[in-house]
């Protein structure tokens, strides 16, 4: 069996392999390595944003990162890795949208610690806004994670959403005024938020 | 909340510049884009220092928003996902290796299959190549001098496979023997020549092979004689007559129509 599989070596290994074949399939685990490593936490995080489930951004992420594999040999700029993944992962999404469809409305994710904080009014109020993020209907929530976590500008969320870039303004707009609006309802808030 | 499409048109068109944006027209965009470089952002915020104000707030808050987004990623989350490719690359060498060897059970089946096919079938494509090739190759065999003699009963014994018989004998029979003929049974039989022994052969009528009606080498001579059931074909060394032995055989065969 072994002397038909010329391919089936480790990745450490495939390097030392001359055959065209195998060079060409070090390349394509190099670059994978390389967008799983840089591209992982922003997708995770996006993932997070798009299910609030942290088990189910994690699924989402490998089910995304599992098609990216398959597909890689399509992905010709590199620049356009991110956006190219995020799409990915949003009909992934939907996907698993048509496969079961549950209440989005209730959750709970408390659980969440950040770790990274360094006080404990940080993670508070870190935790308080994640809620109302949570909160935001999805439509408003997806916008904004794309542009303050993405850091993408209004006209690139508008063609990877797939609408006009007023809906995509409007949208932002309505989003940050709505966690404004909570913000102003919960006064004892103001003190972490602005100072 | 009560988002559509046709509430979107009370949008101020950010990439249309108005000369002047009123309040209203600057906090909607500021905040859809609170880092937006826009001229008339500009403009707006350099003419009112609230606005300036406006902006500078919701980029802090951009600030907390984005911390909050920046949830903590599972640690382990890069190395499951390059050992779920590695498996899933796996899986795919793992039916590719499958489909070698199903190739290589394939091949090895086929090559079974010509090697049955070239041992048992017709390398020679006319009668009288393969009657030659089947005199030398049993040239050691039978010698003239041979005293064993085989009966005419015996003879037509074996004849009646053919469904034919002999009415008298043909000469000293050597040797009356069922054998493969290129595949198909045959009866060969080795008679006394003047110098050497003379081979018949009785064959069934196939197609594969070519009848030829007189072949000869340097060394011997052969004709063959289509009957309707079968084909009986002569080879003996050169000092034979062919045409004596064929007038015999003419002479005693009879056919039974069975």
């Amino acid at each position: 069996m072994k002397k038909f599989g010329n391919k089936k070596t480790p990745p450490q290994v495939l390097n030392t392999e001359p055959s065209k074949n195998s060079s060409s399939m070090a390349t394509k685990q190099v670059r994978y390595e390389a967008l799983v490593k840089a591209l992982h936490g922003d997708l995770y995080r996006y993932a997070y944003w798009l299910t609030h489930e942290k088990q189910v951004a994690e699924d989402l992420v490998q089910e995304t990162f599992l098609r990216a594999w398959r597909a890689l040999d399509s992905l010709k700029d590199e620049k356009a890795a991110k956006s190219w993944l995020i799409t990915i992962l949003r009909r992934e999404n939907a996907r698993r949208f048509e496969r079961k469809r549950f209440d989005m409305s209730e959750y709970e994710e408390a659980s969440i610690m950040d770790t990274k904080s360094t006080t404990t009014e940080q993670v508070i109020e870190n935790q308080w806004l994640r809620d109302k993020i949570a909160q935001l209907p999805p439509e408003y929530s997806e916008p904004l994670v794309l542009q303050v976590l993405g850091g993408y500008s209004g006209e690139d969320i508008a063609n990877m959403l797939n609408l006009n870039k007023n809906t995509v303004m409007t949208r932002l707009f309505r989003a940050r005024n709505q966690l404004k609006d909570a913000l102003e309802k919960e006064p004892e808030k103001m003190r972490f938020l602005h100072e | 909340m009560n988002d559509n499409h046709t509430s979107d048109s009370d949008m101020p068109k950010v990439d249309n510049p108005t000369k002047k944006m009123d309040d209203l027209q600057y906090r909607r965009s500021i905040y859809a884009d609170p880092t937006s470089q826009d001229d008339d952002i500009i403009a707006a915020q350099n003419a009112d220092p609230a606005k300036k104000q406006l902006a500078h707030e919701l980029c802090l808050f951009d600030e907390k928003l984005k911390q909050a987004m920046n949830v903590p990623v599972p640690e382990d989350l890069y190395n499951k996902l390059l050992l779920r490719q590695t498996l899933a690359s796996h899986q795919q060498e793992k039916r590719k290796s499958r489909v070698h060897l199903a190739l290589a059970a394939s091949v090895a089946i086929i090559a079974g299959l010509v090697v049955n096919y070239l041992q048992f079938s017709n390398s020679y494509t006319n009668l009288g190549d393969y009657a030659l090739a089947h005199v030398y190759h049993e040239e050691n065999e039978f010698y003239n001098d041979d005293n064993n003699r085989v009966s005419l009963t015996s003879l037509n014994k074996k004849m009646t496979t053919f469904n034919a018989s002999f009415s008298g004998s043909l000469g000293e029979l050597i040797s009356a023997d069922y054998c493969r003929f290129d595949g198909m049974k045959s009866l060969h039989l080795v008679f006394k020549g003047l110098t050497d022994t003379v081979a018949i052969f009785v064959v069934p009528k196939e197609e594969h092979l070519a009848f030829t009606k007189k072949f000869s080498d340097n060394k011997l001579q052969g004709e063959s004689l289509g009957f309707k059931q079968a084909n009986i074909i002569i080879v003996a060394d050169k000092n034979e007559s062919l045409a004596l032995w064929q007038r015999n055989i003419n002479e005693k065969i009879s056919w039974s129509n069975k």
